[in-house]
């Protein structure tokens, strides 16, 4: 009876998310056979000439998702440490709290703050550097980083605590004081739930569609002179997301092409997460095998 | 700030009729005026509506056309691609007032000299030919200009005044604004901003509305004249769109806003009456 119902459900599991995603691939099909591959590579988007290259907005994707992950990791597992392993077990309970109740805090809000604090910060932030405007790219990565903090920081913490303390009363015997022994034996025996706290992380940065929308600018074509230059993170740029939010989905319907195009944008988001989920499985089985 | 103004139907509970919700989406101008009815008729008729701003005008169109909801808000008219695209929706316009659309700028760049702009500035402004306000008569500072989204009622008045249809204006790439709340607050705290809004969202304080410059060298600000009699060039119809004529609880609601209470209110949120019109 149990394996039935496990075959059962993990059948709807499984044929639902390929029934998503042959969806999505078909109704992008004309976009593929309009650009071919060059509709992932070329880096011009102009719906109105049939010209379509989702490469500025992978860009824009990427960028900003490592931006806020560049910012939220270092602080996210910083903060994971103390409550974990330093905060008395009271005090970590109400401090764990209050950060998951950020977690639960709607995007939007974190949008509309974005628009009414963080993007004048920034652009005072920037004025040595000069920027056009307060949406930058760095804009919408710091907004991130403070939305992807509260998942980091909790999940890491659940990550050290999960360490047994019987490991931890074994180094202190062995002579190691507290900063080795969470150098030495918490990090390295907690690193896959780690690794694991900022994949979701990159996750959630990656699909975060609203408050990105209100802060990146929305410029189309912003390819960058350089893949190394950092110019980009103060000018405007748009994200596979912040496109996808856009009004541009009501002028494609009812236009296979330029729908295609849009749905063809949601295909090549749902890779880059794909891709990243397999890197962190694989990533863990070595860590595990070692 | 109301980026997504819904009203959640609290009354639903206590409506002895099972009429079900009253739908409507689109423009954030149009639905400012609306989104005030709808609280008064919620308050009096205990009437159960969800209003929101999708999209703009071609959110609200595509929405009516799909059957998602029973009211559209436009701020433009209905195009013979978008009759195209529904062919199932019988489009009805249903004219509720009238709106202008001021180019609006942040206050460093209307202290600075600048007050208003001829279409041939402004055309320049659009292709990236001029690129710092010194060259239009302003201070030495790179014009920020935010693009309204295409499809919004406010952009495709801006292009239809600069190049006569929209599908003529060359697609462009700069940073783009949605509602009305959004553009303001972003022209307001960027210096030498400059984009489109609804004239009567440019209060004067935060963001400025620049008068627009004829050929002859006329300098034509929007006002209730120039809106009604068109000499304004960036005016344009508000509209309720219905599928067929409308009926039932939409009937109630495009009835009251066409009634003197509902007028009241078209006029009380900046735009031109129907009858201010004739």
């Amino acid at each position: 009876m149990t394996r039935i119902a496990i075959w059962f459900f993990s059948g709807v599991t499984v044929l639902t998310v390929l029934a998503m995603a042959l969806l999505l691939l078909m109704q992008s099909l004309p976009v593929w056979q309009h650009e071919g591959f060059s509709f992932a590579t070329g880096a011009k988007w102009f719906y109105r000439q049939q010209e379509f290259g989702a490469a500025s907005m992978i860009y824009g994707t990427l960028v900003v998702s490592i931006g806020a992950l560049v910012l939220a990791t270092p602080v996210g597992i910083g903060a994971a440490i103390f409550t974990a392993e330093f905060l008395p077990a009271r005090f970590r309970l109400m401090v764990k709290l209050t950060i998951e109740l950020l977690a639960g805090v709607p995007s939007v809000v974190y949008g509309l703050l974005g628009i009414l604090m963080l993007r004048n910060w920034i652009y005072e932030l920037l004025a040595p550097f000069d920027p056009l405007s307060g949406d930058t790219l760095f804009t919408a990565a710091v907004l991130l980083a403070l939305m992807i903090l509260p998942t980091i920081m909790t999940l890491s913490d659940d990550a050290l605590r999960s360490v047994p303390a019987t490991q931890r009363h074994a180094a202190r015997g062995l002579g190691l004081n507290g900063t080795e022994v969470v150098l030495h034996v918490s990090l390295p025996q907690a690193s896959r739930g780690l690794f694991a706290a900022v994949l979701l992380g990159l996750g959630r940065a990656m699909g975060e569609t609203i408050a990105v929308f209100l802060v990146i600018g929305r410029q189309d074509n912003q390819w960058p002179q350089s893949l190394f230059s950092l110019q980009p993170l103060i000018e405007s740029g748009q994200t596979l997301t912040s496109k996808l939010g856009s009004s541009e989905t009501n002028i494609a319907y009812g236009n296979p092409l330029h729908w295609g195009a849009m749905v063809g944008l949601g295909v090549i988001l749902l890779v880059i997460v794909t891709l990243i989920t397999w890197f962190g499985a694989y990533l863990q089985r070595s860590d595990h095998a070692s | 700030m109301r980026i997504h103004h819904i009203i959640v139907a609290g009354m639903l509970m206590a409506s002895p009729l099972e009429a079900g919700t009253l739908k409507i989406n689109g423009s954030t101008t149009v639905n400012l005026p609306v989104a005030e009815a709808s609280e008064i008729l919620r308050a009096e008729m205990k009437m159960d509506i969800q209003i929101d701003t999708q999209g703009g005008s071609s959110g609200g169109i595509s929405m009516l056309g799909e059957g998602l909801v029973q009211l559209g808000m436009a701020s433009k008219h209905i195009s013979d691609d978008d009759r195209a695209k529904f062919p199932k929706c019988d489009y009805k316009e249903i004219h509720i007032g009238e709106d202008a659309v001021a180019m609006i700028v942040s206050a460093d760049v209307w202290d600075g000299g600048v007050k208003a702009l001829s279409k041939a500035e402004l055309k320049g402004i659009y292709e990236g030919a001029i690129k710092n306000w010194k060259d239009v008569g302003g201070p030495d500072r790179r014009i920020a200009f935010f693009n309204k989204e295409p499809g919004r009622g406010t952009w495709e008045v801006f292009v239809h005044w600069i190049y006569g249809n929209p599908k003529l204006a060359p697609q462009v790439s700069f940073p783009e604004v949605g509602g009305n709340e959004e553009t303001r607050n972003k022209v307001a705290s960027t210096k030498g901003a400059l984009s489109q809004l609804s004239s009567s969202w440019a209060d004067g304080k935060t963001v400025f509305a620049l008068g627009l410059k004829s050929e002859t060298g006329e300098v034509i600000q929007a006002t209730s004249e120039t809106i009604a009699t068109h000499k304004y060039p960036m005016s344009r119809p508000l509209f309720l769109l219905s599928n067929g004529a409308p009926a039932g609880e939409a009937k109630l609601l495009v009835d009251f806003v066409l009634s003197g209470r509902g007028q009241a209110l078209v006029k009380k949120h900046g735009y031109l009456t129907l009858a201010e019109l004739k």
